[in-house]
């Protein structure tokens, strides 16, 4: 992997989210609400929706105002929000700060139970077990979560009562408690994931396990246990680490309907609210730190893939 | 004459603030306990807290701990002290005098005066601060403060129901300093003369306060501590207040309402209430500047099934007027009933003999709008009349529907008086006339009623301005909704307010059988 790789890599990253920061911006301007009227609200008489207009710059052309905006950006200013009138910037870094901590305990424990069942199904192909995980991967990805999170609150919290049913509490406000309310969530959000990337792990590792260095590992009496884990799963999962990076995106964007069930104050309900609001700064905000979070996590996955298969040389 | 009324008006002020004293009065005959935790659900996010600004329940909420009014209003719609102890008015009910309590604390230990009064309505009233309250505080032209703890109000038309338009959501009080200052710090920080101090305040999540110890009631809050919980999902509002998670659910529908009633340690409430969803014509502009029309399609709905199919039964039928009986001074008309052949032949008279097709809009929230949108299409069909029906996300409904549409639905909570509603909606110089309905009758009759203190002659006005609503049908108001809400056994003191927007727990407690939980 050459530094050049790398350099091209990271100009890629910001070309990408200098189109979507074009995109957001024209297409919020196009949403049918005006910004000054959403800010001040109905009450507002026309010389004060004035004052706000020209305070806020939108009586400039667009193309000023997309400098304008894009400038306080890149010096991290995101503006005021219209709805609450505060700082978009650290509500929506808070969000996703939230979000994150989501889609962290989501894929640690999505890995620490689709890695080992993938490998499970694949040693044991065609047999029961590979049944019984194929069936379940089948359910998983089929079931949306507003059903598997319906399913899950009903059981858990509403019968056997033994977790709340939802809410959030920071880890750093009550770890013990904030714990407790996240273990729903994370098992809504993992059922999905858990589907794909067990099915994932198991076709990669049959695939490897029927190559030609595996046999030969096998034949210079190798441990099947070594054979299995050292050789066949480290190269099987290699495809896996592009899957989980996609499942990031899903995690940040499109868990809402998680956020929302479980009243979790995510990025991707923090901006469902600002679209339902047409907070303006904030739907362009977010979208840009999505965009952004994306793009950083893809480069970290086609990095740390390079850095595992040494075959593999970008230029 | 007016020595009577004086006497009167102070007198029930004090008889209202000993009431206030011992909320329990009217309650159960139990002792208030000091102490916990109470944690409410509520399905919105709290936006603002600016309390000139705020415009949805959860945000009144919000500043009804935080902050005082001058008056507010008791379950029963009256009007009883909060930081006025007592009031009067001239004959001619333009001017008023309003009496402070002695020894009013802001949270951060500046004294609260007559001057900070006159101040914050100075700022309600300047139109470039766009306070909600402006068009609803009455007609004020001056205010003054003769002493520290003597306010004047001079009124640019008499208005009899000053002290209950003070109670208004948005007109909380706020210091001097901030209201000729920097208002726009009110949107995250809060210094009022509330029963709470502000701890926290995340928007989309978790807003806490804590009991103020200089509260002027020694007594009151009985609470240590309130957490608001934004649970945007209405079924996790009601998994949470089942698991004992959640105390109170300050508002629910009737589906959530049904699984909640008669579920363990659970206590279901209900209030009969003026909180509606009508549908609006523009009066000025055709199809429906015709009466005739206006009035063909009122004769069309079913209101019964109305009330069944949009409130499960949680309501009461409407005569298209914002009044009904949780009202002051109301008096019924005579009761529309469905009449599709008479619809019928006043669309023929219209000019539309085989019937006319027209768009009828609806925002998405609440779901209430596109509920009633679909049921009017329904009964319309049978005299002719093609309903198309339209939704639209509710920022797009304001922007582009709101006041300036034809034909769509709207919905309000319950005004503190029929005044209010009227002068809010319906009047030629309606702050929201989403109507444009302008009638120099209806207008007198409001007028009128609003430079009388005589009940008897109020009820007589407000009976002919409802009959002319009737009449004239400037919006089908086809049924009023219960207001419904939902706590635990444990929480006390508690009633759920007909006004559907004012909550008053500071005369909430929480009995020994509250769980614990750490502050």
């Amino acid at each position: 992997m050459s530094a050049s790789y790398i350099l091209k890599r990271i100009a890629l990253v910001f070309y990408t989210l200098f189109v979507v920061s074009v995109l957001v911006f024209g297409i919020t301007q196009i949403l049918p609400a005006d910004a000054a009227v959403m800010m001040l609200g109905e009450n507002a008489t026309t010389e004060a929706l004035d004052a706000l207009r020209n305070q806020m710059g939108l009586n400039d052309p667009i193309w000023q105002q997309y400098l304008h905006w894009a400038g306080g950006v890149l010096q991290g200013d995101f503006g005021q929000s219209l709805r609450t009138g505060q700082p978009v910037g650290p509500a929506l870094f808070s969000a996703l700060g939230t979000s994150l901590t989501l889609a962290v305990f989501s894929l640690c424990f999505m890995l620490v139970i689709a890695v080992p069942i993938g490998v499970i199904a694949a040693v044991r192909r065609g047999k029961a077990a590979d049944l019984v995980v194929g069936l379940i991967s089948y359910i998983g990805v089929s079931l949306p979560e507003f059903v598997t999170a319906t399913l899950a609150v009903a059981l858990i919290a509403d019968w056997w009562g033994i977790l709340p049913p939802a809410g959030y509490i920071p880890l750093s406000e009550d770890f013990w408690g904030g714990l407790q309310r996240l273990v729903l969530p994370v098992l809504v959000v993992s059922v999905m994931m858990i589907a794909h990337v067990s099915r994932m792990v198991r076709s990669e590792l049959v695939d490897v396990l029927h190559s030609d260095y595996i046999r030969a590992a096998r034949l210079k009496g190798l441990r099947p246990r070594r054979v299995l884990l050292r050789h066949g799963l480290r190269n099987a999962l290699l495809p896996t680490i592009t899957i989980v990076a996609l499942d990031v995106g899903y995690l940040l964007g499109g868990v809402i309907v998680v956020e929302e069930i479980f009243s979790i104050p995510g990025i991707g309900r923090a901006l469902m609210t600002a679209i339902q609001a047409r907070d303006l700064p904030v739907i362009q905000a977010g979208v840009m730190i999505m965009a952004a979070t994306y793009s950083i996590v893809n480069f970290a996955a086609d990095l740390m893939y390079a850095w595992l298969d040494k075959r593999i040389q970008y230029d | 004459m007016t020595v009577n009324r004086r006497a009167f008006l102070s007198s029930t002020a004090a008889a209202l603030a000993l009431l206030a004293a011992s909320p329990k009065f009217a309650l159960a005959q139990t002792t208030p306990e000091r102490g916990g935790t109470l944690r409410v659900a509520l399905d919105q996010a709290i936006s603002v807290i600016h309390p000139l600004l705020t415009r949805v329940n959860p945000e009144y909420l919000a500043t009804e701990l935080l902050y005082s009014n001058l008056t507010r209003l008791t379950t029963k719609m009256e009007v009883e002290p909060d930081l006025a102890t007592a009031w009067q008015s001239n004959d001619e009910l333009t001017v008023w005098t309003f009496t402070l309590r002695e020894g009013l604390k802001f949270h951060d230990g500046a004294p609260c005066t007559s001057e900070d009064v006159v101040a914050t309505f100075e700022a309600i009233l300047n139109p470039d601060v766009a306070s909600s309250a402006r068009n609803n505080v009455g007609p004020i032209e001056k205010i003054e403060a003769v002493d520290p703890v003597t306010l004047r109000f001079t009124l640019t038309e008499p208005y009899a129901d000053l002290p209950a338009a003070l109670a208004f959501n948005s007109a909380r009080i706020i210091p001097a300093s901030v209201a000729r200052g920097d208002l726009n710090s009110l949107r995250s920080t809060a210094n009022g003369t509330g029963p709470f101090k502000l701890v926290s305040y995340e928007p989309d999540r978790l807003m806490v306060v804590e009991r103020n110890p200089d509260f002027y009631d020694p007594a009151r809050p009985y609470l240590d501590r309130i957490e608001l919980h934004v649970f945007p999902d209405l079924g996790a509002q009601t998994s949470s207040l089942l698991s004992g998670d959640i105390d109170l659910v300050a508002t629910i529908g009737p589906n959530h309402y049904m699984r909640l009633d008669g579920q363990q340690g659970v206590n279901v409430l209900r209030a009969a209430s003026g909180q509606f969803c009508n549908v609006n014509f523009g009066t000025d502009l055709p199809p429906f500047n015709d009466v005739r029309l206006r009035k063909a399609l009122a004769l069309t709905v079913d209101r019964e099934a109305m009330v069944d199919f949009m409130t499960e039964g949680f309501g009461t039928k409407g005569n298209d007027t914002p009044i009904n009986e949780s009202y002051p001074f109301f008096a019924p008309v005579t009761q529309r009933e469905r009449d599709i052949e008479a619809a019928k032949a006043l669309l023929a008279e219209a000019g539309y003999p085989n019937g006319i097709e027209v768009e009828l809009i609806a925002s998405d929230r609440p779901a209430l709008r596109s509920q009633l949108a679909v049921a009017l299409k329904d009964m319309a069909k049978e005299a002719g009349i093609t309903i198309n029906v339209v939704t639209m996300p509710h920022a797009t409904y304001l922007d582009q529907v709101w006041t300036k549409g034809s034909f769509y639905v709207g919905f309000y909570n319950m005004q503190p008086t029929p005044d209010a509603i009227f002068k809010l909606l319906f009047t030629s110089d309606a702050a929201w006339n989403e109507t444009r309905w302008n009638n120099p009758k209806f207008d007198d009759l409001v007028k009128r009623a609003r430079a009388t203190t005589a009940v008897d002659e109020r009820t007589k006005l407000y009976t002919e301005a409802q009959a002319l609503m009737t009449e004239e049908v400037p919006s089908i108001i086809p049924a009023f909704f219960d207001v419904l809400g939902a706590k635990r056994d444990w929480v006390d003191g508690y009633e759920i307010h007909p006004r559907g927007s004012v909550y008053r727990l500071d005369f909430a407690w929480l009995t020994a059988a509250s769980p614990t939980r750490k502050g």
